[in-house]
């Protein structure tokens, strides 16, 4: 059995549990794969911290499938266990660093939304080298891009944000999933090809 | 869920990605169900939200958002009663206001199968507490069902209402949030054909009077009952025994656990390459099964409970094991802790410390890392969304009491907090409440503190639908006995936190349907005996400050009705009427801006106010940070217009056609802004 865990963090209204919703419909094709992987939703408040699960279970075998000790898997991702983490807010990427192993790849939104204890001149908001020196600390394959700028540029809104980042994804790490799958989910969904366009332009960054 | 609407359409065979709240609801849809409701709440709102929006294509379903809990749970009784099976979903504290019903369905029993779906939050991260609801299964004698995933929500769902029925209990089905919001693979059975649910209430006194001596009698059959069905539990599908990796030796520790606590269970061991240990799954945690418990503790010395909060496992199977006669360990909560969220680290770390394992290197290292870097960021704290009114509500509040923000403990008036989104206003910058408890806590509690304490003001604050969930009865007790208080309802006209239920407030749907049977909540509250009644809009932020400080001075119950629709919605519907799939930038007719000249950071409307959409930025030109509003985010509502005292923040409207025309290509707001 192979595990693939991605991580995806970020603030209530960007988006995160909707990548993870088509993160995990790519995993219906096969009886051997299997997807789990909780969100954490935190009522419908904006500005705070969301985060979700998409779980990849690969199974060797059907025997592997039927073994009680192999097919039930916990809906969360354990410290140093996401192979990949996406983050839509520099910030929230250092809260969601402790998924992180050496071999992890990040993927990074560089426009800060400051929380109120730094409006409230609390605290200050990290510089984004800091962010970034800190996670180099942890692993060297960092991806970082102004999605909020590419989807503003490109659609004129920052809907298209989580599904650019989708698409430098599946340009930059090796998840064992085929780009035509979700090419398929966004065509289906709402909005698709604005989404499609997103995801294109995700791939080529 | 992809591949068309898989929830009413999909039979044996079918497969799709299902949230574990849709797979329960689709557990009893299986099950052909006839009736489904609930009051609202995070994190069980989706279990009935699922079936209410498809009700139309579902043959014979009657759907409900109740006005809470107790009258839900007394519907679904109705229902059962009626031959009719029935759902009734709630969160973990919505037990406390349906515990009446609860503790007489057991005495009566149910005709046709009744399940209580719980969703329980540990960790609370969309609650005011963390209570375990599977304890009321020691007095109400309610079972409860466990599962551990996505599939097991649904089969055992499925399986529940058979289980009710045979034994005539209503069965407890326990999800936390970790299920309920769990998104994963569902392998899909067939419906029942719905075609012939149909009610028929068949008299049955022997079991439905329940008073003196046919209380007693109904006691002691739902005794029995229970005993037969710990007797079916001894071998059912829902109880088993995972046993040891047949090529390593046989340990003699062994595990018990349930529900997603186990799912944890066997990934940390798993993680920790454990597999010599035999492991007990309960899907059933009331009633336990004594001989299956029995016969696992054969040949074991220790024995460890894997569970999250206070141990309702450990304590039922320590007492078996005393009248069992098992003298061994029994380890529970001496290793995991009962208050906060276990975690899969929490099971990984519990487990591998008990075992002398270690974790693997990654996983120290991760975890070490987190802590050091934990230390250094700043806190980030949920807030009102973009445009909300409740912002507006409690900005005015605090500014017509004279405080700022600053230091909540020093303001000479009590702010009774309640339950929804307006909760929120207890978080910073606004720190604008007094206390937090349960729902309609702030008017109940609040009207005591204004009689004993004279010195201060007492204001409570309610959501509409909190408030015609249980607050008509606070309010009527405040006025017969006339207490000193002022009442403000922030009426948004939806229980907006849980997704956008109607409350009795709702005037028009988002698809622009008028409700049939809107309240006049102001006639309501007129006839409860309430003089001083006024309701306007709170995103007239001087108007209701001003209104807020003339009820402060008035004598009794006053009551303040800050009367705007979420945000959300109203964006929501004129998307929808207008047709329009996506608001941009560019079909924006008008935009506030801080004009940089006038603006001297007062913080009026960045930190008081502290509307999101009104962010520091920094110019290369300039020295030093200025305050924007962001475009793409701002949603129009003029409220930080008004509160800015230096007349800094001006409205630009524009002819959107004109700008438009003099763009070949998409229009940038920036440019627009540029040729005003």
């Amino acid at each position: 059995m192979k595990r693939f865990n991605i991580a995806i963090v970020g603030l209530g209204g960007q988006g995160i549990i909707t990548m993870g919703t088509v993160l995990k419909n790519a995993a219906l094709d096969s009886d051997l794969q299997d997807v789990s992987g909780s969100e954490r939703r935190g009522g419908a408040q904006r500005e705070g911290y969301v985060e979700t699960f998409v779980k990849y279970i690969f199974y060797e075998d059907n025997s592997e499938l039927k073994d009680p000790k192999k097919n039930m898997h916990s809906p969360m991702i354990e410290s140093g266990g996401a192979d990949v983490l996406i983050s839509l807010e520099p910030l929230e990427t250092l809260r969601g660093a402790y998924y992180l192993n050496r071999n992890s790849t990040v993927i990074l939104n560089e426009m800060p939304h400051i929380p109120i204890s730094v409006r409230m001149g609390q605290t200050s908001y990290p510089e984004l080298s800091y962010i970034t020196c800190e996670l180099e600390k942890i692993t060297g394959k960092i991806f970082l891009y102004d999605f909020d700028k590419i989807s503003l540029g490109n659609f004129n809104s920052l809907t298209q944000r989580n599904i650019i980042a989708l698409g430098v994804l599946f340009a930059k790490t090796n998840i064992p999933i085929d780009k035509t799958v979700i090419e398929n989910i966004l065509s289906a969904g709402k909005g698709a090809k604005d989404n499609l366009e997103a995801f294109h332009i995700g791939l080529t960054l | 869920m992809s591949k068309g609407n898989l929830f009413i359409n999909g039979k044996q065979g079918d497969k799709g990605i299902v949230l574990g709240n849709e797979a329960i609801a689709r557990g009893a849809l299986e099950a052909g169900i006839g009736y489904a409701s609930m009051y609202p709440g995070t994190p069980a709102s989706e279990i009935i939200a699922a079936l209410d929006k498809n009700k139309n294509n579902i043959e014979n379903l009657y759907t409900e958002f109740s006005l809470n809990e107790h009258i839900s749970l007394h519907g679904a009784i109705g229902a059962s009663w009626s031959g009719i099976r029935s759902l009734c979903a709630m969160k973990n504290v919505g037990l406390n206001v349906a515990s009446e019903p609860a503790q007489f369905l057991s005495y009566t029993g149910v005709k046709a199968g009744l399940v209580l779906a719980i969703g329980s939050d540990p960790g609370a991260p969309s609650s005011s507490n963390e209570q375990d609801d599977r304890w009321y299964s020691l007095h109400t004698y309610m079972p409860i069902i466990e599962p551990s995933n996505i599939q097991e929500a649904k089969d055992f769902t499925k399986e529940a209402f058979n289980i009710s029925e045979d034994f005539s209990f209503g069965i407890m089905l326990m999800a936390p949030s970790r299920l309920c919001h769990n998104a994963g693979t569902l392998h899909f059975g067939d419906l029942r054909d719905r075609s012939n649910i149909k009610g028929n209430f068949k008299k049955d006194p022997e079991n439905y009077l329940n008073l003196f001596n046919m209380a007693v009698k109904n006691h002691s059959k739902y005794l029995e009952r229970h005993n037969l069905l710990k007797k079916y539990l001894e071998d059912s599908q829902f109880n088993y025994t995972v046993p040891p990796d047949t090529k390593k030796a046989g340990s003699k520790i062994g595990f018990i656990s349930s529900g997603v606590i186990y799912a944890h269970l066997i990934e940390a061991l798993d993680i920790l390459e454990i597999y010599n240990h035999k492991i007990l799954k309960l899907g059933f945690t009331f009633p336990i099964p004594d001989k299956l418990i029995k016969n696992f503790f054969e040949g074991l010395d220790k024995v460890v409970i894997v569970e999250e909060a206070e141990g309702f496992l450990e304590f039922q199977i320590k007492k078996m094991a005393y009248e069992t006669g098992f003298r061994g360990e029994i380890h529970g909560k001496d290793i995991f802790k009962a208050a906060g969220e276990l975690t899969l680290d929490d099971v990984i770390i519990g487990t591998g410390k008990f075992l002398e394992k270690a974790a693997p290197a990654f996983f120290d290292f991760a975890v070490k890392k987190s802590e050091e870097l934990k230390e250094k960021l700043p806190q980030r704290s949920g807030t009102f969304c973009i445009g909300c009114p409740h912002r507006a509500t409690i900005y005015s509040i605090l500014k017509a009491v004279g405080f700022s923000n600053t230091d909540a403990k020093d303001r000479d008036v009590v702010i009774a907090g309640d339950i929804g989104c307006y909760t929120l206003g207890l978080l910073p910058p606004y720190n604008a409440m007094d206390f937090l408890t349960c729902m309609n806590a702030g008017l109940g509690i609040g009207q005591a503190i204004s009689r004993f304490d004279k010195k201060k003001k007492v204001i409570a604050l309610v959501g509409d639908s909190t408030f015609y969930h249980s607050g008509i009865p606070a309010l009527l007790n405040a006025v017969q006995n006339n207490a000193d208080i002022l009442y403000v309802i922030l009426d948004n006209s939806w229980t907006a936190m849980t997704g956008h239920q109607k409350t009795p407030s709702t005037q028009k749907d988002i698809d622009g349907t008028l409700s049939n049977n809107p309240v006049n909540l102001k006639d309501l509250i007129k006839s409860l005996g309430v003089s001083y009644i006024k309701s306007l809009d709170p995103n007239s932020v001087k108007r209701f400050a001003s209104q807020v400080k003339s009820a402060l001075k008035e004598p009794g119950v006053k009551v303040l009705i800050a009367k705007r629709e979420c945000i959300l919605q109203e964006v929501r519907r004129n998307k929808l009427t207008q047709k329009v799939s996506n608001v941009k930038i560019e079909t924006a007719e008008s935009l506030y801006e801080i004009q940089k000249s006038r603006c001297v950071k007062c913080n009026e409307c960045f930190v008081e106010l502290a509307c999101p959409a009104i962010i520091p930025k920094r110019d290369n030109n300039e020295n030093g940070e200025y305050y924007y509003i962001d475009p793409a985010s701002c949603v129009r509502c003029g409220v930080c217009f008004e509160v800015c005292p230096n007349s800094a923040i001006r409205k630009v409207e524009f002819d959107l056609k004109s700008e438009l025309n003099k763009k070949v290509d998409k229009v940038k707001l920036t440019e627009i802004k540029i040729q005003i």
